[in-house]
């Protein structure tokens, strides 16, 4: 599964990069250890994820070439 | 009419009170309107471990801040009579006492666009993929707690 990975906010700061493509299984359970093992300090921090800019609660299947947002929590205004 | 138009939210850098004040000046002709309801956020010059935030550098993830926007500009004219909706946010650098949010509501009446604009503040606030980055007098930072 090819994935697009967009990194906003303290995230982009911790991955070193805001937008980049991954391979992985097909769920986010999947998407998420690969991520883990790349970046520990993913552990640490408060984010959620959203694919192809709909929110996700729970474990979600993914297609080819979707995009996936690490989001942490917004503070705009 | 006017709810169904996509409308352009974000602006860069600061809002300027001049801005601000064209747009109630742009209202004088609806004759129907009876109350308007503004809300102005600014950056505040907050003191984090002894140092002062110079401004606040806000960024998005655009086409998904976009959606949800308009999402909320749909959902807030179907639950109060409203005759029109503004909603202005900053992008990038804002310094402090810049005006970075200006959300203006008008209705015949006060409660509407009173309760709508309160509403839609608290929105963007959870709802919206923004982030502000709040920028300290040596250079140092810190992403802003979502308040």
């Amino acid at each position: 599964m090819k994935i697009t990975i967009l990194a906003f906010g303290n995230i982009a700061d911790l991955t070193g990069k805001s937008s980049w493509k991954i391979t992985c299984g097909n769920n986010t359970k999947d998407l998420l250890q690969t991520l883990h093992g790349e970046f520990p300090e993913l552990h640490k921090v408060k984010y959620v994820l959203a694919i192809n800019k709909k929110l996700i609660l729970m474990n979600t299947l993914l297609n080819d070439g979707d995009t996936v947002a690490l989001l942490p929590p917004f503070s705009g205004g | 009419m006017e709810q169904n138009k996509i409308k352009n939210v974000f602006v860069n850098g600061a809002i300027s009170p001049i801005f601000v004040g064209e747009a109630i000046a742009k209202h004088t002709n609806k004759k129907n309107i009876g109350a308007h309801s503004i809300f102005l956020g600014q950056v505040r010059c907050d003191l984090i471990e002894n140092n002062s935030v110079v401004a606040i550098h806000y960024s998005a993830y655009m086409e998904m801040a976009e959606e949800r926007l308009h999402e909320i500009r749909e959902s807030i004219f179907k639950k109060y009579n409203l005759i029109c909706m503004h909603i202005y946010h900053s992008l990038g650098r804002v310094e402090a006492g810049g005006i970075c949010l200006f959300v203006f509501t008008s209705s015949i009446h006060r409660k509407d666009s009173i309760d709508a604009c309160t509403e839609i503040v608290e929105r963007i606030k959870n709802e919206v993929a923004i982030w502000g980055k709040e920028l300290f007098e040596d250079e140092s930072f810190v992403w802003k707690n979502p308040a």
